[in-house]
């Protein structure tokens, strides 16, 4: 089983190349190739999940051991990531028909593809490489599938994107400069002699920065607000819910194998606490609903950097779990907000109109403040108390920004809903609710459905979380899984 | 497996819930509820013992999730405010029932949402009330608030604005609460309370300090404690009639209910009575009483100012909050007896009053106190209700209201707090006051043209007000049955106990026996009845047939005065009116709105990456020096 994996990688990208080719010759053979290839990674990667034995192993490319050959990383954590990844593209895969179907969807090929190698990949360059994929194909999709406005705010979006790739590649070159090597696991043994000083923390800086770029961290995240809200909703879906949350899971696993300086920790939670508040509070005076999304996604991925800022397994629960969550939920929320562009003055009297709609936006929005025993609340239960359990006061800062950053919200995403349920229309205003698309509205409530049963599920799931943490956090596991491995598993 | 009682009591909290969501746009769905509810009530007379002694019972269900135990179970504290919440939402729901509810169909309203709010309150509430560790009281104060939420929220329009403004200030709690929570479970490792108990004694001063203030105003939000009680007066007038009854009579108690059980029973009132504030004379403790007073005077004098029945009555639920505090807060016997008792006796005549000017509302169509007026003679049992519940509100005999406050003043007196009680008699004055002005403005004086043809308010809802008065005046009478259950609440939170007898308390410091002070009270009155009936027979007249400055009145003549009521004591205090806490929630919106531009401002500069670059300058010489 374990070979197949690749082809969670090769396949997709293997259909970019050929899918305009195809679709050329024939479209009813070509529409049915892009979700076909994620149905089978999904598969893949489900098997793996369901009948592997629970421990971490890693795939050598070329036939070269690591940490010479690059390699794969596959554990909990990295499968989860890739699963979500395949699923995800499937479920926001853009079938719709005109002349440019076949760019858009060779495009979020490529898109899927890369994004699972950011997930998988146990090699720097190799991770530098698949985000560089994962920003072209981004650009690509972000003009392909939208409006002019959409080229504006792309076009910022390349700008800042290529300083902070360049960034990044300057802070490998430094670890390349002081260690010889981009191998993780390698790195992870190295860096306690090696990297555990300036250079080390400059590194990481840089590579930070430049991945928070797509991470949405905060003084570089400018671009998300114009883009979430030009681009075609099921890519600021997929974007906002899975990519920055793919660049999240590359700094968190940075930061757990090679950079322990404290110093780094405080500069994430800093710029988190300060992601936080600019964040939602500019979702507060948002007067369009995609707008809103965004700033609040913004706000809710500094929240998660907080979360990346904690020391112990806990801290890595946190982040999984507020991870996943905010990726349900915003999924949800930009499905069901894609007819909604426009003032939100239009939403008044939605509710009537749509109650499945109006039911939904509720739903996610208690999650998303934390309503017990919705499972935003145990996400934010894992982190508040980890958070308290800190010395240092920033920690204690990091706290009370959240909860104030909750209480802001609750305000702004009810005074939607009570908008949304307002029966009687004020004078010269119409009720002209925009129509919630049928397909769109479907996808919603299939995240709909997917919070409830995650509320059901909410003690398992907690556990197999748990357990993910456990195994995330564990250095030794990672290099002894990846340098020690014996030649006769390498395909 | 074999349900115990409290198991009974939720799933029957839940079928109702579930009954108003399936069949509450039926026919005879308020009816239903109704039963329903009843039930509830039976299966907690079912528990009665509860309230007789310090036994527990628990729930069968609990659940253990991401390490954290999960359990529900009564106690005495329990018991006593579930009483009052079933009890109250029967009430309010039987007087729903048949006309209120047609009429309400008629002019728009959703019954279906009400039914099923109203049930989902209860329901939620109960949950609150049997959370058994600090993790299950987080979740049913959240769902309790969401709840409150939904049911204010639903007449649409003014109410929808009222309830924006009470979710952000009970998130606010909330999160406080929350924070509060996160600090308890590093401090004790564990939210049990018995962990919490053994926790509460090696901590220090700045930690229960931090747990005071964070609980305190959590709680206090949602009781509407000084400064945070702009929101309830507005969100508990505009919910439909008798939502209104059931939300004033308990709604805010539950952070009573959350008070007792964290700050009296967990970290102890001699713990609290230890925190000092630096530099001053007062501890947390004296902050605590003279919040409660200060809950007491202001929204009284706001009351007063109030010329809409319903608003006046929920400004009035906000500064009776502040005697039930007070009384805990000086916890001695009578004192601690005195504010729980007064959640009861609160409970049953603001019921009682939201009742009876729904009813007026319902015959007349406002409550707008200046288009009201001499109504005693149309209905003339509603008034005898109001004027009950208006007796209790002041704290006079022979109602009940007078038990609780007497000994909430006795204690006072007793622990040597001369300026509580005095600030605390204040407030009563500015209750007297103002109720004179509810039941003056709407019976007394002189009925309007336009309500020449109104009726006595229909038998659904006549019942439950008579028996709401019955209660207010049985209970004035007979205090001792609710203070049995008042003091197995006292000893299960760790308070003195108090000795009660059926007529009042029996005390070396002072004791009260209503039973006496009625007799006397009757007694007078039947020496008054004698003399006003051997002065001979009086005559009946119309109520134009009469006059005024010389000349004759007819119906097109104002003489009813309303408007500008208290004219000469607002001269006298009307300067004190200067609305400091709109200020302070103002400018606290206006800084809000002020960031978020900023932070918009700085989102739309198109420069992004220059912050990009400098960022990175910054952190990399950061770095290097």
């Amino acid at each position: 089983m374990n070979e197949h994996l690749m082809l969670t990688i090769a396949l997709p990208l293997l259909g970019a190349f050929l899918l305009p080719i195809i679709m050329r010759s024939s479209l009813a053979m070509g529409v049915w190739i892009g979700p076909a290839i994620l149905g089978y990674g999904c598969w893949i990667l489900g098997n793996l999940w369901l009948h592997g034995n629970g421990q971490p192993f890693s795939i050598a490319i070329g036939g070269f051991a690591p940490p010479i050959g690059i390699n794969l990383y596959v554990d909990a954590m990295a499968l989860l990531f890739a699963f979500a990844t395949q699923l995800l593209g499937l479920i926001f895969w853009p079938f719709r028909l005109d002349q440019d179907t076949p760019k858009r969807q060779a495009l979020m090929l490529l898109l899927v593809a890369s994004s699972t190698g950011l997930a998988l990949s146990g090699d720097l360059f190799n991770l530098y490489v698949f985000y560089e994929l994962v920003a072209v194909s981004t650009f690509g999709l972000i003009a392909a599938s939208s409006s002019g406005a959409a080229y504006v705010a792309t076009i910022r979006y390349l700008i800042l994107s290529g300083i902070g790739s360049v960034l990044t590649l300057f802070g490998i070159a430094l670890i390349y400069a002081q260690t010889g090597t981009l191998n993780l696991a390698h790195l992870a043994q190295l860096a306690p002699d090696q990297l555990n000083n300036d250079l080390g923390l400059a590194a990481f800086l840089a590579i930070l920065i430049g991945i928070g770029v797509k991470a949405e961290l905060f003084p570089v995240n400018t671009w998300v607000p114009e883009v979430y809200a030009t681009a075609a909703s099921r890519l600021s879906a997929f974007l906002a819910g899975l990519v920055s949350k793919l660049a999240m899971l590359v700094i968190l696993r940075l930061l757990l194998l090679i950079f322990h300086q404290p110093e780094a920790t405080q500069v994430i939670l800093i710029l988190g606490i300060l992601g936080v508040i600019s964040g939602e509070f500019a979702a507060w005076r948002a007067k369009d609903m995609r707008r809103m999304l965004a700033f609040s996604s913004i706000g809710q991925l500094g929240v998660i950097f907080i979360a990346v800022a904690l020391p112990d397994e806990r801290g890595v629960l946190a982040v999984l779990a507020l991870s996943l969550h905010h990726m349900l939920i915003k999924s949800g929320l930009f499905m069901l907000a894609d007819h909604w562009g426009g003032s939100l003055d239009r939403l008044r009297g939605l509710a009537a109109t749509s109650p499945l709609a109006g039911g939904l936006f509720v739903l996610f929005a208690l999650s998303l403040v934390g309503m017990p025993p919705l499972p935003g609340f145990w996400a934010k239960f894992t982190l508040i108390t980890e958070l308290a359990g800190q010395t240092d006061p920033l920690y204690m800062i990091g706290l009370l920004v959240f909860l104030l950053a909750t209480v802001i919200e609750a305000s702004y995403l009810f005074r939607v809903a009570a908008k949304m349920y307002q029966t009687k229309p004020t004078e010269n205003v119409r009720i002209n609710a925009p129509d919630s698309g049928g397909l769109s509205l479907t996808t919603a409530s299939l995240f709909g459905a997917g919070l409830i049963a995650v509320t059901v599920m909410v003690s398992p799931l907690g556990e197999a979380l748990q357990a993910v943490a456990a195994q995330a956090q564990d250095v030794d596991l990672y290099i002894q899984t990846v340098l020690q491995q014996p030649l006769g598993e390498r395909q | 497996m074999i349900l115990t009682p409290l198991d009974e009591l939720l799933l029957f909290s839940g079928a109702t819930l579930l009954v108003a969501l399936i069949l509450g746009r039926g026919l005879a769905a308020g009816w239903m509820v109704t039963i329903l509810y009843g039930g509830q009530l039976l299966t907690l007379i079912k528990m009665a013992a509860l309230g007789y002694s310090d036994t527990i019972i628990h729930a069968s269900i609990n659940f253990e999730i991401m390490g954290q135990s999960l359990s529900w179970r009564f106690d005495a504290l329990s018991w006593f405010f579930a009483l009052i919440t079933v009890a109250s939402a029967l009430l309010s729901s039987w007087f729903s029932c048949g006309e209120w509810e047609r009429s309400f169909k008629q002019h728009g309203g959703n019954i279906w949402l009400y039914h099923s709010a109203m049930a989902l309150n209860v329901f939620t509430m109960l949950i609150l009330l049997a959370s058994g560790d600090l993790l299950s009281l987080f979740i049913g104060w959240e769902l309790v608030s969401w709840a409150g939420f939904l049911l204010m929220a639903m007449a649409g329009g003014v109410a929808t604005r009222a309830a924006m403004r009470y979710i952000t200030y009970a998130m606010a709690g909330g999160m406080a609460v929350f924070g509060g929570i996160a600090l308890v479970y590093v401090a004790a490792g564990s939210l049990q309370y018995e962990a919490i108990l053994t926790a509460v004694d090696q901590m220090s001063t700045t930690q229960l300090w931090m747990l005071v203030v964070m609980f305190g105003s959590g709680f206090g939000i949602k009781m509407g404690l000084l400064p945070f009680h702009l929101w309830q007066a507005p969100a508990y007038a505009e919910t439909p009639g008798p939502g209104s009854a059931f939300l004033g009579a308990i709604s805010s108690r539950m952070g009573l209910f959350a008070i007792l059980l964290v700050l009296v029973k967990l970290f102890g009132i001699v713990n609290i009575d230890s925190l000092k504030i630096p530099f001053t004379l007062i501890d947390a403790r004296d902050l605590l009483a003279w919040i409660a007073v200060f809950t007491i005077i202001l929204p009284t004098f706001t009351a007063m100012k109030q010329n809409d029945a319903r608003h006046l009555l929920a400004w009035h639920g906000i500064g009776q909050g502040g005697y039930m505090l007070l009384g805990v807060v000086v916890a001695d016997a009578m004192g601690g007896a005195g504010g729980l008792l007064h959640v009861f006796n609160h409970a049953t005549y603001q019921a009682a009053l939201f009742m009876a000017v729904t009813a007026v509302i319902h015959r007349t169509g406002t409550s707008d106190l200046n288009k009201l007026g001499g109504l005693v003679v149309r209905m003339p049992l509603s008034f005898v209700v109001l004027l009950v519940g208006i007796i209790g509100l002041a704290g006079l005999p022979p109602m009940n209201g007078f038990v609780s406050k007497w000994l909430v003043y006795r204690s006072l007196l007793n622990e040597g707090m001369p300026l509580l009680f005095l600030a605390a008699v204040i407030g009563t004055l500015g209750t007297i006051l103002s109720v004179y002005k509810l039941i003056h403005n709407i019976f007394l004086g002189q009925l309007r043209i336009e309500h020449e043809q109104v009726k006595e308010a229909p038998w659904s809802m006549m019942v439950p007000m008579l028996i709401l008065a019955a209660i207010i005046f049985i209970t004035g009478l007979f205090p001792g049955i609710p203070l049995a259950w008042v003091a197995s609440v006292q000893e299960v939170i760790g308070l003195p106990v108090t000795d009660y007898t059926l007529g009042g308390v029996e005390s070396v410091s002072g004791s009260l026996d209503m039973i006496w002070v009625i007799g006397v009270l009757f007694a007078g009155f039947g020496i008054g009845a004698v003399i006003f009936y051997s002065a001979g027979r009086s005559k009946r007249v119309h109520q134009l047939d009469n006059y005024a400055g010389g000349h004759f009145l007819s119906a097109d003549v104002r003489y009813q005065y309303s408007d500008n009521f208290y004219a000469g004591l607002m001269h006298l205090i009307g300067g004190w009116y200067r609305g400091s806490f709109l200020w302070l929630e103002k400018s606290v919106t206006s800084l809000v709105d002020f960031i978020s531009l900023v932070m918009q401002g700085l989102y739309r500069r198109a420069n992004a990456e220059f912050y990009l670059l400098s960022t990175a300058l910054f952190v990399i010489a950061w770095v290097v020096i």
